[in-house]
């Protein structure tokens, strides 16, 4: 059974792109309605989201986790419904500079790669499969949240240290708040993707009699799983402000963007 | 618009001369009501704070000005030509713009600053009280509020430190969020220090801890903000405890170290420190600002942050100034429409009869007709009432903010129409 990507999926990409937009814009412009204005278009294209990964579900009968296009959409979708939870909670306009673009980013690689959806294969269709799915979808999402986080108490610590308050200093929280919710959302979003891995190597045991293959999807999600690890730990160490720890966020982003995309092999 | 402002402020008058008219809070209620009792004032209101005594007064009668006048300069023991130097006397529109951009902060000493919004309501809330507020006061007053929120809200004039203790609170608040829960320490009783520490106070962190050479004066100021007083010599020990530390000592020499900042980060576990160097010589070792998790600003990095949000808040100033010029046109217009609303009934009043009666007489004379035939004759001549009412209602509508100019135009049209007087 072939589906076609449908018209809520343009639209939320509209929504999501202007809504990226406004929010950028008002980097500049420093004007706070132009923020609230793209947080709107966010959840309109939010809603459109929504509507569009029901559909999936609803005529393949499975979640949205079983190629590039669902797994990229579902991303976007979880990152950003926790960013509006993150907002609701702590008014945090800074994130939207970094997590909006990243949504638009995942949701407009689902279109382009812009796979058949199909039904999900018999051999497939296993409880720890879904778990494997689902809970590395949404540790994944919690990662990059606690990276945007991660960046935004690096950035502001920077700026309280150097004395100078550049454009970002009015819409930042506080550095106690930024190092929290990174802190917070690393260390939920690593137990979740711990689980997920561990049901993926459990899946994989079953069904070949061996842990895992040496694919990129599964490298990158081990290197990412090791690197997150690390930046967990400098956390509690309280060294998370050295220069070092800016390229282990890197290489953790990188090696989770090289298993998303290695969903395809 | 009968509206009639006078009064004085920073930049008009000196400080004696402001001091020797200022109503003291207590003094307020007595001082509205004797105004109130002049011959002429429907409604008044005074507005007095450290930078501004001004008196805000409905009326027709503009003679009311020379007893204004008269008794401000009595009250400032001088005379009326002396005091006049240093008055403004404002009229209608120019009033209710002025009210605009005082409420909103753009006419204050320290641009934007929020206090002035309170002192506002205060005076004006004692006037209502009192009953000395008409209507058009009380109008006047209600859109004062409502556009000094809104200038504050769209352009967040106020939202930027412009002081060195604010701006030092600020960079607090930046670091630790919420600062309800944080302890202080204060070295020593240096004036700009103990401001820091008021602010911090009233802030309600948990507890500010004060050290100082003397003892006595510790203890003191330690009462002042509810905390503890601690021996100088014992410093080091309440480092570990403390988020917040202001240093504001006379000692020409450095009284903290970076090895003392190193061991309280590690007491603390590596929570952020904040250290506020507000003395001349410093008191904190420069090299503190290299360690991580520790944040030290001195008194000239406090300055230009002070100075930056000040350039920020003149930056919002001309959108602040376009929202005022917008609210006071928008206002002058409900004003005029509001004031134009009798004529406007009596006008469409009289001409109603006239049409009713010039149909009923068309319909005598030309006989017996269809109910269509009749209600075409009824909307033309409603249409045509209409189209002659059109343009003398816009005028009255859209007249000048000068009272006599409108009514002279009322009368005008009353005339014309053959309106009772």
């Amino acid at each position: 059974m072939n589906f076609q990507v449908t018209d809520t999926l343009y639209v939320a990409l509209a929504g999501y792109a202007l809504g990226t937009l406004a929010a950028l814009l008002s980097l500049f412009v420093r004007e706070k309605r132009l923020q609230y204005g793209g947080l709107l278009l966010m959840i309109a294209g939010f809603i459109a989201h929504t509507v569009w990964i029901g559909t999936i579900c609803a005529r393949t009968g499975h979640p949205p986790l079983t190629n590039l296009p669902e797994s990229a959409s579902f991303v976007a979708w979880v990152v950003f419904a926790i960013e509006l939870g993150l907002w609701l909670r702590y008014r945090v306009y800074a994130a939207s500079f970094f997590v909006y673009p990243l949504v638009l980013l995942l949701l407009t690689l689902s279109a382009v790669v812009g796979e058949n959806f199909v039904a999900l294969d018999p051999e497939l269709r296993s409880n720890v499969f879904t778990l494997h799915l689902l809970m590395s979808t949404i540790g994944v999402a919690g990662l990059l949240i606690g990276l945007a986080f991660g960046l935004l108490a690096l950035i502001q610590d920077r700026m309280l240290k150097n004395k100078r308050h550049g454009r970002l200093w009015e819409w930042i929280p506080s550095l106690d708040v930024c190092k929290n919710l990174s802190f917070r959302a690393l260390a939920i979003g690593f137990s979740i993707y711990t689980v997920g891995l561990i049901a993926g190597v459990l899946w994989s045991y079953r069904t070949t009699a061996g842990l895992m293959d040496l694919r990129a999807k599964q490298i990158g999600a081990v290197t990412a799983w090791v690197l997150f690890g690390i930046l967990l730990q400098s956390y509690i160490s309280n060294t998370y402000r050295r220069k070092r720890m800016l390229f282990v966020s890197a290489g953790a982003f990188i090696a989770l963007v090289v298993a998303i995309l290695g969903i395809r092999g | 618009m009968p509206l009639i402002l006078v009064g004085l402020n920073h930049r008009t008058a000196p400080v004696d001369v402001r001091e020797r008219l200022n109503v003291p809070e207590p003094k307020l209620p007595d001082t509205t009501q004797a105004l109130h009792s002049i011959e002429g004032i429907d409604g008044v209101a005074i507005l007095s704070t450290c930078n501004r005594v001004e008196v805000v007064v409905s009326t027709r009668d503009e003679d009311v000005i020379e007893q204004l006048v008269d008794w401000l300069s009595t009250r400032a023991s001088t005379t009326r030509t002396e005091l006049e130097k240093h008055l403004y006397i404002l009229r209608h529109g120019d009033v209710v713009k002025h009210l605009f951009r005082v409420a909103a902060g753009l006419d204050s000493m320290i641009l934007g600053e929020p206090q002035i919004g309170g002192q506002f309501k205060k005076a004006f809330v004692t006037a209502q009280e009192l009953g000395t507020l008409d209507t058009l006061l009380t109008q006047v007053y209600e859109n004062t509020m409502r556009v000094s929120k809104k200038v504050r809200t769209d352009t967040g004039i106020g939202e930027h430190a412009v002081s060195v203790p604010y701006a030092a609170v600020e960079l607090a608040k930046k670091i630790f969020g919420d600062l309800r829960g944080l302890h202080v320490l204060l070295l020593g009783a240096g004036d700009m220090g103990e401001l820091t520490a008021e602010h911090l106070h009233k802030q309600q962190v948990k507890q500010v801890f004060v050290a100082n050479r003397s003892h006595e004066r510790a203890i003191e100021l330690a009462n002042r903000f509810e905390g503890a007083a601690v021996q100088f010599d014992r410093v080091d020990e309440h480092l570990g405890k403390c988020d917040i530390v202001i240093a504001s000592t006379a000692a020409p020499h450095f009284v903290i170290e970076p090895y003392q900042v190193t061991r309280a980060l590690d007491v603390r576990r590596n929570r952020n420190l904040f250290l506020i160097d507000l003395s001349v010589p410093r008191n904190i070792n420069p090299a503190v600002s290299q360690i991580d998790g520790a944040y030290l600003y001195n008194v000239d990095d406090l300055q230009q942050v002070a100075d930056a949000n000040l350039g920020l808040r003149q930056q919002k100033a001309g959108d602040a100034e376009q929202i005022v010029l917008r609210e006071v046109e928008a206002f002058r217009k409900r004003l005029v429409a509001q004031d134009a609303v009798p004529t406007i009934l009596e006008l469409q009043q009289r001409l109603e009869t006239i049409r009713t009666a010039e149909v009923e007489k068309c319909l005598r004379n030309v006989g017996p007709m269809t109910a269509e035939q009749r209600e075409a004759i009824e909307m033309f001549s409603s249409q045509l009432v209409n189209k002659i009412l059109h343009y003398p209602i816009l005028q009255l509508k859209d007249a000048s903010d000068e009272p006599q100019e409108r009514e002279s135009l009322r009368n005008t049209i009353r005339k014309i129409f053959g309106l009772a007087k």
